[in-house]
């Protein structure tokens, strides 16, 4: 658990690491993309401003698209520039570029579209609620043991709504294209998580006009958090069609405004989830999820956010009924896409809600109810996953002893008698799948490439990239470490599809689990084969065997099989398991929930960079408790948000106190750490708000206004 | 658009009278910078004058503080004459905005932007500061409380500026005071609510007070007949009741995006009984 210091550290305080926007090329031109101000609209005509020079403007239309018009996506449904008809705010009509950004703004303004306005769904609530809406797809997880439903046992059916949720990166979107018309190739800059995505979507675009695409990452990414994974495909798409229809580079950035209104944002969801309890062993004994998600006006990567969210939708319970319906549902809003937990957090926020309320019917404190139903070792998943360790119970009862959290519920249950504040504690608990679902690590087959220098330099050249998460600091030193080599002669280069093979997307918790020990066995077979104490005297003695280049492919554990017809099988070889506990204050005159403390505590096994790992950590849960507090991206009557004025997310002042444990660090596997801290904040909060006030708010963010509308209700 | 930066007072004012259309005054620029980049300022002339020492500073004289319109909230907040007369106004704003923004806005143009959110009225407001008015040939001075008219609407003649803020130096003196600013989180917001108030109390009975609000209504305002109500209440006589009544009277809150008006009014009666030292909660 060396703490080794992140590598972009100091490029990021003394200013000197290039963000996308920091590159220019000679000649260049910046691009705008032009956007649907309609929910849903046939495009009837566009007319051009009269007083600029036209022939200095390079326009793109859907007509001028040499390869496909469609994003590649799991769901291959969305335009990059819409046809005809418009069918959310937000979709892309033309791409537009300019060598002079301000001139190009005032084009841009003088633009006139006409349209005939037809009906949309913009409401969260008229998208989910409408089975209508549905978009056709559906999973189902049936692990029903025909069980009769005993008359004593308990029912409750209760609905759960989250909210949107913005990734807020601090780097907005960006894109560069150069076209060289001489070799027909294309060169792509990007600030992304996915560069073979990218290529993918340029080579899709510009069909076989193109001999050659090639993308590589801006030297620093700005944060991404999920939005930089899917947005990238239909920015780099345009730029790359202005970029080739001028034959100059183009550089689109979008201006934060366009960025939060056009780009994709965590899926709202409505889960119902229906449950029978036993009184007398307070055992859950039947479970129905109904789970929806609001993908937007396409589905493209939704079905996998979905499928992610419903293996995750019964939470850390070991229930021998279970039953699972996950479905989509269409909006006239921009497709919603990945975020930091893709599905879970969503998914803990509803059953981490629902078993405070079982809990409470049952007459038993949240914490005894959970250990009672807990899912351990030698138990079962509903997809029939049998539970190889018992370490969710090992995070429970840590979180509860560091919390002190039974003898808080006695004070917090005598001092709330006595005034008029109230002070609260909950608990949520869970776990998250590492890498991708199913056969999807199979399928990805992702290969890493190092090539030892003259000189004992090791390059590693992965796809995965670093966007502020440290994972070209914890990928070197997991090389390092594991053949003794110096970290600061062991050097992940800048992603690049043409050097860097396909290790897969940076995504779902897989760089440090599935490309970081990867790394490490293949560092580790090297040392063995080869058989050396130090690699750099190796090189010195050895010069003609050098520079050397080494490939390994990750190989999926062949046990790993899972049925995505049935959803029955091995979801995720790894999980991570789980717990956060918060503290808050409630303030009886302002209605607001301050946050007092908050005690996580995880198994990811082995922490590769302890500090790395708590800085991720204590991001997820800021994020999350943000998630349940204050973030809403959409409010009935009036609309969408346009930026940050409004879009409330916590600041350092609104923290609470944090504390971060992990357990069971002593693995050798170092699993998924990026997304499960994100997933328990937000139930914590609203369960603590129960502790506190005997109130049960069931749709997030817990915002003021939202717990005085519940109070009042409830008067 | 049209920019004008003149050297001084002087060349201002002798310059105002020729400009044609509307006239943006750029006194620090926060607000007016995001005006013009979201098209809302599509013509006009925006004059510069925050580089003008006439209207900076913080002085004091014998019985008043006199605080130049220029001055940053940075300066206002660091001032020893401000600490030392006035630390109500400092615990007011303590958290008012991020260090950016505390370096470059101005209390003059925080007050001249005419936002109903604004966070400096409602402190001044209860302080009973004036405003002195500056034109080419006059200087007058206002009570700060007749500054708005409206919404964005201001008592301000063609080509008369806000010079400054006066405050009586013992304006909180003897006072309890109270403030309280409620945002979607504790910094970096805008007021959904706020409340200031100052009061004195004499066996249990209400002597002086004054309470101001913003986000309430289309300009931030005093409380006049809340306040007239309670002067000479005995506290113990007080029922939520009534002072909700006045409270309907005397305040128009809206839903938006940032919050709903349901909410706006009962917090603010809320804060009103807090300050009161009332408990009206079960």
């Amino acid at each position: 658990m060396s703490s080794v210091r992140k590598i972009d550290a100091i490029g990021k305080l003394d200013g000197s690491r290039q963000f996308l926007d920091d590159y220019s090329y000679p000649d260049m031109l910046h691009g705008y993309i032009y956007y649907s101000q309609k929910d849903h609209a046939i495009i009837k005509s566009i007319s051009f401003p009269k007083n600029f020079d036209f022939s200095q403007f390079v326009i793109v239309f859907a007509k001028d698209i040499p390869g496909k018009n469609i994003v590649p996506e799991p769901e291959q449904d969305q335009l990059f520039l819409a046809v005809y008809e418009a069918t959310y705010y937000g979709q892309p009509i033309m791409g537009i570029a300019h060598k002079d950004k301000n001139i190009l703004q005032q084009f841009v303004k003088g633009i006139k579209v006409e349209y005939d306005e037809l009906k949309a769904t913009t409401d969260i609530k008229e998208c989910l609620e409408n089975e209508k809406n549905h978009f056709g797809r559906e999973l189902t997880i049936d692990h029903h043991q025909e069980s009769e439903i005993a008359p004593d046992w308990i029912r409750q059916k209760h609905v759960y709504y989250t909210p949107h949720q913005e990734q807020a990166y601090l780097e907005p979107q960006g894109m560069i294209a150069k076209y060289d018309p001489e070799t027909k190739s294309m060169f792509i800059k990007g600030t992304c998580q996915c560069p073979y995505f990218v290529k993918d979507a340029v080579e899709t675009i510009l069909g076989k006009t193109v001999q050659e695409v090639v993308v590589e990452t801006s030297e620093g990414i700005g944060g991404a958090f999920g939005g930089k994974e899917d947005f990238p495909n239909v920015i780099a798409g345009i730029t790359a069609l202005l970029s080739f229809k001028s034959g100059k580079a183009v550089k689109i950035v979008l201006d934060r405004s366009d960025d939060i209104q056009i780009t994709t944002k965590r899926h709202p969801a409505r889960i119902e989830i229906e449950t029978f309890t036993d009184p007398e062993t307070k055992e859950i004994k039947k479970l129905d999820i109904d789970y929806r998600l609001d993908a937007g006006a396409f589905q493209t990567l939704s079905p996998v956010v979905l499928s992610r969210g419903v293996l995750h939708s019964y939470g850390g319970y070991n229930i021998p009924d279970v039953f699972v319906q996950g479905r989509l549902m269409h909006s006239n809003t921009p497709p919603n896409g990945a975020f930091r937990g893709f599905g879970a957090p969503q998914a803990f926020s509803a059953i981490e809600a629902h078993i405070d309320r079982i809990a409470h019917k049952m007459n038993q404190d949240p914490y005894q109810f959970r250990k009672n139903n807990l899912l351990r070792k030698g138990d079962e998943f509903p997809t029939t996953q049998k539970i190889t360790e018992d370490h969710l119970f090992d995070c429970l009862e840590r979180a509860v002893e560091i919390s002190s959290y039974q003898d808080k519920l006695k004070d917090f249950a005598f001092w709330n008698k006595k005034h008029d504040n109230k002070k609260g504690i909950g608990i949520a608990i869970g776990y998250h799948g590492g890498g991708y679902t199913g056969n999807g690590e199979k399928i990805l087959n992702s290969e890493i490439k190092i090539v030892i220098e003259k000189d004992a330099t090791v390059k590693i050249y992965v796809i995965n990239t670093d966007m502020g998460q440290g994972a070209h600091t914890t990928l070197a030193q997991m090389f390092a470490e594991a053949i003794g080599h110096p970290f600061s002669k062991t050097i992940v280069q800048i992603p690049n599809t043409k050097k860097s093979p396909d290790s897969g997307p940076t995504v779902a918790s897989r760089t440090i689990y599935i490309i970081g020990n990867l790394l490490k066995k293949t560092a580790l077979a090297l040392k063995k084969e080869i058989g050396f104490s130090s690699l750099e005297k190796y090189v010195k003695e050895n010069p003609a065997e050098f520079p050397k280049e080494i490939h390994n492919h990750f190989k999926q554990d062949p046990m790993v099989i899972f049925d995505e017809e049935t959803y029955q099988g091995i979801a995720y070889k790894d999980y991570s398991w789980g717990v956060c506990i918060t503290e808050i204050f409630f303030h009886a005159e302002t209605y607001q929930i301050e946050l007092i403390k908050s005690w996580n505590v995880f198994d990811v096994g082995r922490v590769v960079n302890e500090k790395i790992a708590v800085g991720q950590a204590e991001g997820g849960i800021l994020q999350g408790l943000g998630y349940g507090t204050t973030e809403f991206f959409y409010k009935p009557g009036f609309g969408r948000m346009h930026g940050f004025t409004d879009y409330a997310m916590p600041t350092t002042l609104d923290l609470p106190e944090m504390i971060v444990e992990f357990i069971h660090t002593d693995e050798t596997l170092a699993k998924g750490l990026g997304e499960i801290p994100m997933n328990f904040p937000a139930a914590s909060v609203r369960n603590a708000f129960h502790n506190a006030t005997g109130i049960f708010i069931d749709e997030y963010p817990l915002t003021p206004e939202n717990v005085f509308k519940n109070l009042k209700s409830t008067d | 658009m049209k920019f004008l930066k003149p050297n001084n007072l002087t060349e201002l004012f002798s310059s105002l009278p020729e400009i044609s259309g509307k006239k943006y005054f750029l006194a620090g620029g926060t607000d007016i910078n995001v005006q013009i980049k979201n098209g809302l300022i599509p013509e006009g002339t925006i004059i510069y004058i925050n580089h003008l020492p006439e209207l900076n500073g913080i002085r004091q004289d014998e019985n008043e503080i006199f605080i130049g319109a220029l001055t940053t909230y940075r300066e206002l907040l660091n001032s020893n004459i401000i600490k030392k007369h006035l630390p109500f106004l400092i615990h007011s704003l303590k958290n008012f905005a991020s260090p950016l923004l505390t370096t470059m806005s101005t209390l003059g143009g925080n007050i001249a932007n005419g936002s109903p959110t604004n966070d400096v009225s409602p402190p001044l407001l209860v302080l009973e500061a004036e405003l002195e008015l500056i034109s080419q040939n006059d200087s007058r001075r206002i009570p700060f409380q007749d500054f708005y008219l409206g919404y964005k609407k201001f008592a301000l003649k063609e080509n008369e500026l806000i010079k400054g803020i006066w405050i009586k130096q013992n304006a909180a003196k003897g006072y309890q005071t109270f403030y309280k600013k409620v945002g979607s989180r504790k910094t970096l917001t805008i007021a959904k609510v706020s409340v200031a108030g100052l009061k004195r109390i004499d066996h249990g009975q209400i002597t002086k007070i004054k309470i101001a609000v913003g986000s309430l209504n289309e300009y931030p305002r005093r409380l006049f007949q809340l306040e007239n109500f309670l002067i000479g209440k005995d506290l113990d006589t007080l029922l939520e009741y009534d002072i909700s009544e006045i409270l309907k009277k005397e305040i128009t809150p809206i839903s938006d995006l940032r919050s709903e008006k349901e909410y706006r009014f009962q917090v603010c009666l809320n804060l009103i009984t807090k300050f009161l030292s009332l408990n009206f909660v079960g």
